[in-house]
């Protein structure tokens, strides 16, 4: 087995009195695509801002390939929450993916070369929205724009791609053309999505884990309704994917 | 009225329009797409205190202004940077004793405050050659910073979280931005006055914003808008006899009512 793209050690975090996260440790390897469910509020996006760095653990540690601090982010690619995005601001699709070959310029001042261009032509092409190139992000449709920001991580040339709630403000059919994309990405990078919508796990995830505070792992693709009762403390229905179900049964109000 | 451009103080105004609404348009922009009214509310009332440092001191209440201003919006910065307050609370106390400081310190300040009001409500037709010159150097270094920063600045205000995941310094970045914002105040201080500023460093930026698609175009815009704008109400309150502060403020007012009213017109169709 090879060393993991992202390792996480005991990691745990304290938010203004409150423990957020608590003893967490995964790896994900170069070939995983690991699905993290849980509660909103339960430290999902906590857990993927440790990743990333933007935020210090309490205690232990982070490792991307095996190596720690600011370099190593560079490896990352990162899909925000879709709601945290402003798109008003007056920017070109192009100009947006483009941004994100930033962290590998290191001249001073920063100017985009030919290579940064060409990566992004090839990430506007990957994400088939090389016609609205041109065109602004307030003008395009929500999959589109989900589209153009996954492009934004793709011309950095990640590991690993890390996904926070991508499907929560699209609707079915687009989330399903999402999920094909994702499959086709699988070959080069490893992939890290969170969700608190259990119905949405796609089909070729390899991991899935439960996160509410601690993270309830499993080796293997299947969620188990023991992790699921213990990450969301109440009973969870769980049925096959692809089939129309309830997730929830007698869902009682959590904490 | 154009035998009116042949008088110095006439010629100093519209210099001093011109190069404040160079600065108002590039500095705008960033204050209207990253939503940064309020702190730039707050930085410019907090400018009255350097005003009244300025007097105390017995030097030129702008450069009083230029210091406290900048150190307020370091302090600003910071503050939001770090500690987890209430951004909307910080500011209002920051606006609030900034305003306060300069009252105290024209109070302390022997004798009479001369041209106090002029700083308030801004008087460009009195504009003094030396300060059209340190006009000159502000808008030449917002310019260049501008110039050499633009992709930083870009994603800094687009996506701050993504930028940092980029290894930018994105707090230095901000910290700079506040403080070209700070020096953007200082310059209109002479044109429109403290109480006005933030309508002249947002308004340009915000027609703008309807009618571009880029952060460097906006810009331009805006740099044109403000020009016209600034001008006209110049050149108005001269035919009129009324404080010109008060008529570019106007004359924004009214072009900014009247392009969303055209826009909604547009939409509507």
């Amino acid at each position: 087995m090879t060393a993991p793209v992202i390792e996480v050690e005991d990691v745990w975090i304290r938010l203004r009195g409150h423990t957020v996260l608590e003893d967490v440790n995964f790896a994900v390897h170069q070939d995983d695509f690991y699905a993290i469910i849980g509660p909103n509020g339960g430290g999902k996006t906590t857990l993927l801002k440790v990743i990333l760095g933007l935020l210090q653990p309490s205690r232990g540690a982070v490792r991307i390939l095996g190596a720690t601090g600011a370099a190593a982010r560079r490896d990352l690619g990162y899909v925000p929450q879709f709601r945290t995005f402003d798109f008003e601001y007056p920017i070109t699709v192009r100009e947006m993916v483009l941004s994100g070959r930033l962290g590998h310029i290191t001249r001073i001042p920063r100017r985009y070369d030919a290579e940064d261009r060409a990566r992004t032509e090839k990430a506007l092409e990957t994400m088939h929205i090389i016609d609205l190139a041109d065109r602004q992000i307030r003008d395009l449709s929500g999959g589109e724009q989900q589209r153009a920001i996954i492009a934004r991580a793709l011309v950095s040339d990640p590991k690993v791609l890390l996904l926070d709630e991508p499907t929560v403000y699209v609707d079915a059919p687009t989330a399903a053309q999402f999920y094909s994309v994702l499959d086709r990405l699988r070959e080069r990078m490893a992939i890290v999505l969170v969700t608190h919508d259990i119905g949405v796990i796609p089909e070729h995830v390899t991991r899935v884990a439960c996160l509410n505070r601690r993270l309830y792992t499993h080796d293997t693709n299947e969620i188990t309704p023991d992790m699921l009762e213990a990450a969301y403390h109440c009973p969870v229905d769980l049925i096959a994917h692809g089939v129309p179900h309830r997730v929830f049964s007698e869902h009682t109000k959590e904490e | 009225m154009f035998e009116v451009l042949g008088f110095e103080f006439f010629r100093n105004a519209l210099i001093a329009g011109v190069l404040a609404s160079v600065a108002c348009g590039i500095i705008g922009t960033y204050v209207v797409v990253r939503r940064m009214v309020s702190v730039s509310g707050g930085i410019s009332h907090a400018a009255f205190g350097g005003i009244g440092l300025g007097y105390f001191l017995g030097i030129d209440p702008l450069l009083g202004a230029t210091g406290f201003t900048v150190a307020t919006a370091l302090g600003m910065g910071t503050l939001q940077l770090r500690a987890r307050q209430q951004m909307d609370t910080i500011i209002g106390a920051v606006w609030a004793a900034g305003m306060a400081i300069g009252i105290l310190f024209v109070y302390l300040t022997p004798g009479f405050a001369p041209d106090l009001f002029s700083y308030l409500f801004g008087n460009i037709l009195l504009v003094p050659q030396g300060d059209i010159l340190l006009m000159g150097v502000l808008v030449a270094i917002i310019v260049a910073v501008v110039a050499f920063l633009y992709r930083e600045f870009q994603a800094v205000t687009f996506d701050p979280d993504y930028a940092r995941v980029m290894n930018l310094p994105v707090e230095r970045l901000w910290l700079l931005l506040l403080v070209l914002v700070a020096l953007t105040v200082v310059m209109l201080i002479r044109v429109v006055g403290i109480i006005l500023v933030i309508a002249l460093l947002t308004l340009p930026a915000a027609i703008s914003r309807l009618y571009t698609t880029r952060i460097w175009s906006m810009m331009l815009l805006a740099v044109a808008l403000g020009i016209a704008f600034t001008l006209t109400g110049i050149g108005l309150s001269y035919l009129l006899d009324v404080p010109s502060g008060a008529t570019i403020i106007l004359v924004s007012t009214f072009a900014y009512a009247g392009a969303l009213g055209a826009e909604r017109l547009r939409q509507g169709d």
